[in-house]
């Protein structure tokens, strides 16, 4: 049977992508989480 | 913690790779094409851990209400989404040169897809309802009547005739590998089983987090 590799690259080029946007997505998650708390921590000013 | 669990993750994946595309030999049958194995066994494991985990939550939940486990429920359901997600797309992309096709509609294949749909529905039903306590209320009776598909998922490939080879590892007596193929798949089975851990670990928290902010 041939190789196929074309397809094996595609399936780990997919996994790659997805979980990398997803990893991305949390992090982005996190770092608007932050912003959001130290505004909300932050002193108020007269 | 959760950073360490990232670092963890990177560096069992990487050595996964070198175990998957490195060690592991080449098929005799099937080519480098079964290479795809050690990325579409290991998502499959995580989908059901995944979702087995949102079963044990949800019925922690529904038993003292505990924030914590609706937190956890929620977060192992969406990475539990993304990974089945996965499984489907790199098993239908095994499935065209060794099958000769990308898909049919047979019982695993089926199965696997309700099961995912099923969990769509369940993050959708999430942020359909604005009452957390409803919607965590509401979702865990679907995470628990979803989970029920987890064995039909399993056993589908026996109960069924179906085109799906059955299991080689997660069944009664010894696997029915080479025991280099078999090291290869089980290094990226615990890799991706970590990666579940970071993911959710990282979810988790966002989540605790939105729940202060919105107390």
């Amino acid at each position: 049977m041939p190789d196929n590799w074309t397809f094996v690259v595609a399936a780990y080029l997919l996994a790659f992508l997805v979980l990398g946007a997803y990893w991305r997505r949390l992090v982005r998650r996190d770092r608007q989480l932050r912003t959001r708390e130290s505004r909300r921590n932050a002193p108020a000013h007269s | 913690m959760i950073r360490l669990l990232g670092w963890l993750s990177a560096l069992s994946l990487v050595t996964g790779l070198i175990m998957g595309f490195g060690v592991a030999p080449r098929e005799l049958t099937q080519g480098n094409v079964q290479r795809i194995m050690y990325l579409h066994v290991p998502t499959a494991w995580v989908a059901y851990l995944a979702f087995g985990v949102v079963f044990v939550a949800s019925i922690w939940y529904l038993w003292n209400r505990a924030a914590r486990a609706d937190q956890l429920a929620h977060a192992s359901a969406e990475v539990g989404v993304v990974f089945t997600g996965l499984t489907i797309a790199a098993g239908s992309i095994w499935g065209k040169p060794t099958w000769g096709t990308w898909w049919t509609w047979d019982a695993r294949l089926t199965s696997v897809t309700i099961l995912f749909v099923m969990y769509v529905g369940y993050l959708l039903l999430r942020g359909m309802i604005d009452d957390r306590e409803r919607a965590a209320r509401y979702c865990a009776v679907l995470g628990i009547v979803g989970a029920l598909d987890l064995p039909l998922v399993h056993f589908s490939v026996y109960w069924w005739r179906t085109l799906h080879q059955p299991p080689s590892v997660l069944k009664p007596g010894a696997p029915t590998m080479a025991p280099v193929i078999l090291a290869a798949l089980l290094a990226n089975v615990a890799a991706f089983t970590i990666l579940y851990a970071y993911f959710v670990a990282k979810r988790v928290h966002t989540l605790r987090r939105e729940h202060e902010l919105l107390a």
